[in-house]
């Protein structure tokens, strides 16, 4: 089968990866002498302890990002059939898919200059 | 279809190209206009002015008369049916903006009118389209705009509130309709509804009468939600109460009018009517010897009684005057959804006017419930108050605003001269055609029950005394202007009512031929 | 159903998938659900690469791993105190016994006499007349096609986007 041959570097791909990175420390921790002592154990080794929880609540700047980001990103996946049909278009559907751009680069005018953009 | 040509596919969607125009000004204005003290106000005309102008370009780009073709793709219709139905939703986007200018939540911020183009154009696209995505994508966006609008005023606890109830029950109700939508595209591997009209009734889809009705129920309860139509309207009375009110009065006119023409257009499409003559071809999906209109004529039969009944019995106990015409607008569902049931009618003219009645009775409920609520605006303003006891005596502080709510009153009550009152004779009748009586009188008794509530708001304006009767209230001149025109369009439709009903007719029409039947 | 690779890959995905929704409705702690969510729909993406619908399985990781994710972790480190968020949804049963009639109810209702009818007709699996990312392309902006609604929804993503940054943004600054 076709689809077999397509994907299965994805597949080996798709297992190899997580072994990859798990293999270092699985051969240091095989390796490695187990003397732990409280300054070791400690987060950081130089450096201040953290106050508080570490589970912080994140300002809403971080969402509006995020959020600005998923338009673009789905923006993007709906024009990528497009670009790659390039050849086979006409030009009104050459036109239909800058009509679509132009009405989100509106959006990311507004975002500009409302100053959502900036990092305060 | 044929061929697909731009030029002549462009005036199916004349209305929706002006919106986009207008929403890229809009925005472009909001973003560069220096700040000063009118800037939220001129944007705010631009956009009505520019919507009440647009509500001509139904008209000048007019479809062929008799007809409802498909453009796009099969994407949208362009009919009589689709004409009035932009024209109303235009409207109601030009007044709700004028009528939103002086409200200290909204008003202010460019943002709202914009968003208010956006819905607008989606309540246009909405009310022609022809196939499960252009209806999908049209839905959304109605809904998501208006989410963001009822949760407009952040600083105000309820607004929130009404914003995230609507969004959780909205998306939910749109989740349903998409999985229903889904299993009509698994049956019948088309989005278009008159090809699934034809798929149903394809051999392959026999035997599998119980996927149908699940995807027809899910469908049906995703529509239910969105026009507040009992059991599925216990969304409506804190959304309505919360938001603030300009939203509230688009919510209840822009939203349920686009979704009760695509309803329509749903189930007459992808369902069929019946044959009307010996010669003509029934449509009616039928599988496995049973017509599935049987089932949804019944079950929406129930629901247009359940939805008269509640919303008037709870009507009759508020207090809050935004929360009486939420349970007003389930009540108003339920007669409107009398209309719906009556597209089993056997003949021609019981067919035609059924959809002509469900037509006219939006186009009038967009008017009446716009000057009801653009009075209400006005009140709260000044008074910050909303309770319907608070509007004792508005007659000696400002009889003009006391007249042209009364005006509205009577026509949701249904009383002439009011528009209301052929609203719901045209509703009437369509059920008695449809051999409905026993519903057609539950209407009526209904409407009987509801004349209580409206009239002692007429007379709690006009009669009682209020506690600070010798303060006038003052009219700025925006909204002399909307109480003034919606005030006499109710009038001149509750006088003459015959052109748009029969443009409304023969719209209905050409829809039942082009079904074939 | 014969045994092939393609039926182990797809009880894989298919595990991956439940698992992952599982872990979803019972973490307490709304973080590690967002990620039992991404797991759950990288099962998705497998099973949508199975169906040969390539681009709809990137679209999946991408927006919905990539993004949409992204936005839930942010949005559940916005809430206030996170950690001592111990609150349970206490009626689970309720919701076991209805999910589990609705699922019989398709499942009887709806899968079972699809399946029937397939086994009846068996219809060969083809590649044959399989839909290229060229050919939804070629759909999305043809006007015989499907571009009005592509357009409308380029006009939704912006109102989105405007409405959200509207509600969300912080008060005080609020350039007018």
């Amino acid at each position: 089968m076709d689809i077999l041959n397509n994907w299965a570097f994805v597949g080996i791909f798709a297992v190899m990866a997580p072994v990859f990175p798990a293999l270092p420390i699985v051969i240091a921790w095989l390796l490695r002498p187990h003397k732990p002592n409280v300054l070791k154990s400690q987060t950081y080794e130089c450096g201040v302890e953290t106050v508080g929880d570490t589970w912080v609540q994140f300002r809403v700047q971080y969402y509006i990002y995020g959020l600005i980001f998923l338009v673009f990103d789905v923006e993007m996946v709906l024009l990528f059939p497009w670009a790659v049909a390039y050849n086979r278009l006409d030009l009104f559907a050459f036109a239909a898919g800058f009509l679509f751009i132009f009405l989100l680069a509106d959006g990311l005018i507004y975002a500009w200059r409302k100053d959502v953009l900036a990092w305060k | 279809m044929g061929e697909f040509n731009v030029w002549t596919s462009l005036p199916a969607v004349a209305p929706e190209i002006g919106l986009t125009i207008l929403a890229a000004v809009v925005l472009l204005l909001d973003a560069y206009l220096p700040k000063e003290k009118n800037r939220a106000r001129n944007i705010a005309f631009v956009s009505a002015v520019s919507m009440a102008v647009l509500a001509l370009t139904p008209f000048i780009w007019a479809p062929a008369p008799n007809t409802s073709e498909l453009f796009w793709g099969g994407m949208v219709r362009h009919d009589a049916l689709g004409q009035l139905f932009d024209v109303m939703i235009l409207l109601a986007g030009a007044i709700t903006v004028m009528i939103a200018v002086d409200d200290s939540g909204v008003g202010r911020r460019g943002e709202f009118h914009l968003i208010v183009i956006i819905v607008t154009l989606g309540g246009c696209i909405l009310s022609s389209s022809a196939d499960l995505v252009m209806i999908f994508v049209a839905l959304e966006t109605v809904s998501i705009p208006l989410y963001v609008l009822a949760a407009f005023r952040r600083e105000d606890n309820k607004s929130s509130e009404s914003g995230l109830k609507y969004f959780l029950f909205g998306s939910f109700a749109s989740a349903i309709l998409l999985y229903g939508f889904s299993f009509l595209y698994g049956l019948t591997g088309s989005t278009q509804l008159t090809a699934i009209a034809a798929g149903l009734n394809s051999e392959i889809v026999s035997g599998n009468l119980v996927a149908v009705l699940a995807a027809l129920l899910m469908v049906i309860v995703g529509f239910g939600f969105k026009i507040s139509a009992v059991p599925f309207h216990f969304w409506t009375p804190d959304v309505y109460e919360g938001a603030p009110t300009p939203v509230t009065a688009f919510v209840s006119v822009a939203s349920k009018a686009g979704s009760f023409a695509v309803f329509m257009r749903f189930l007459i499409e992808a369902f069929g009517l019946p044959a009307v003559s010996a010669d003509a071809t029934s449509t009616l999906v039928v599988i496995d010897g049973q017509t599935i209109q049987t089932f949804w004529v019944n079950l929406l039969t129930v629901f247009s009684i359940l939805s008269m009944t509640v919303g008037n019995v709870l009507a009759l106990r508020q207090k809050n005057f935004k929360r009486l015409l939420a349970y007003s607008s389930i009540a108003q569902a339920g007669y409107t959804l009398m209309g719906l049931a009556a597209l089993q009618a056997q003949s021609a003219i019981g067919q035609d006017i059924a959809m002509a009645s469900i037509t006219f009775y939006m186009f009038m409920y967009t008017f009446t419930n716009l000057v009801i609520f653009a009075g209400i605006i006005l009140f709260v303003e000044a008074t910050g108050r909303e309770n319907i006891a608070d509007f004792a005596g508005l007659q000696r502080r400002s009889p003009w605003l006391a007249l042209a709510m009364t005006i509205g009153l009577l026509s949701l009550a249904g009383i002439p001269p009011a528009a209301g009152f052929f609203g719901k004779l045209f509703l009437f009748q369509a059920a008695v055609e449809a051999n409905l009586v026993g519903l057609a009188m539950i209407g009526v008794l209904n409407a009987i029950v509801a004349l209580y509530y409206y009239l002692i708001i007429i007379k709690i304006m006009y009669v009682d005394q209020g506690i600070d009767e010798d303060k006038p209230l003052a009219m700025p001149r925006s909204y002399a202007w909307v109480l003034g025109i919606t005030s006499v369009v109710i009038i001149i439709l509750g006088v003459i009512p015959t052109p748009i009903f029969d443009l409304a007719q023969q719209g209905a029409a050409a829809v039942r031929l082009a079904m074939g039947s | 159903m014969e045994f092939n690779f393609i039926t182990v890959a797809f009880i894989v995905f298919s595990l991956i998938t439940l698992g992952g929704a599982i872990g979803v409705v019972t973490c307490i702690n709304l973080f590690r659900g967002t990620i039992w969510l991404m797991v759950s729909l990288f099962g998705v993406a497998g099973l949508m690469v199975l169906l040969s619908a390539e681009f709809l399985a990137a679209v999946q990781v991408l927006v919905y791993i990539g993004a949409i994710a992204i936005l839930f972790t942010f949005a559940v480190m916005l809430t206030r105190s996170i950690t001592s968020d111990k609150m349970r949804f206490t009626r689970v049963w309720v919701n076991v016994i209805s999910a589990g009639i609705l699922f019989v109810l398709f499942a009887l209702g709806v899968i079972y006499p699809v399946w029937v009818a397939n086994a009846a007709t068996h219809f060969p699996v083809t590649d044959a007349g399989l839909a290229t990312t060229t050919d939804l392309g070629v759909a999305l902006v043809s006007g015989s096609q499907f571009v009005l609604p592509f357009e409308v929804a380029g006009l939704l993503l912006t109102a989105a986007m405007i409405g959200a940054i509207v509600i969300a943004r912080d008060a005080d600054d609020e350039g007018n």
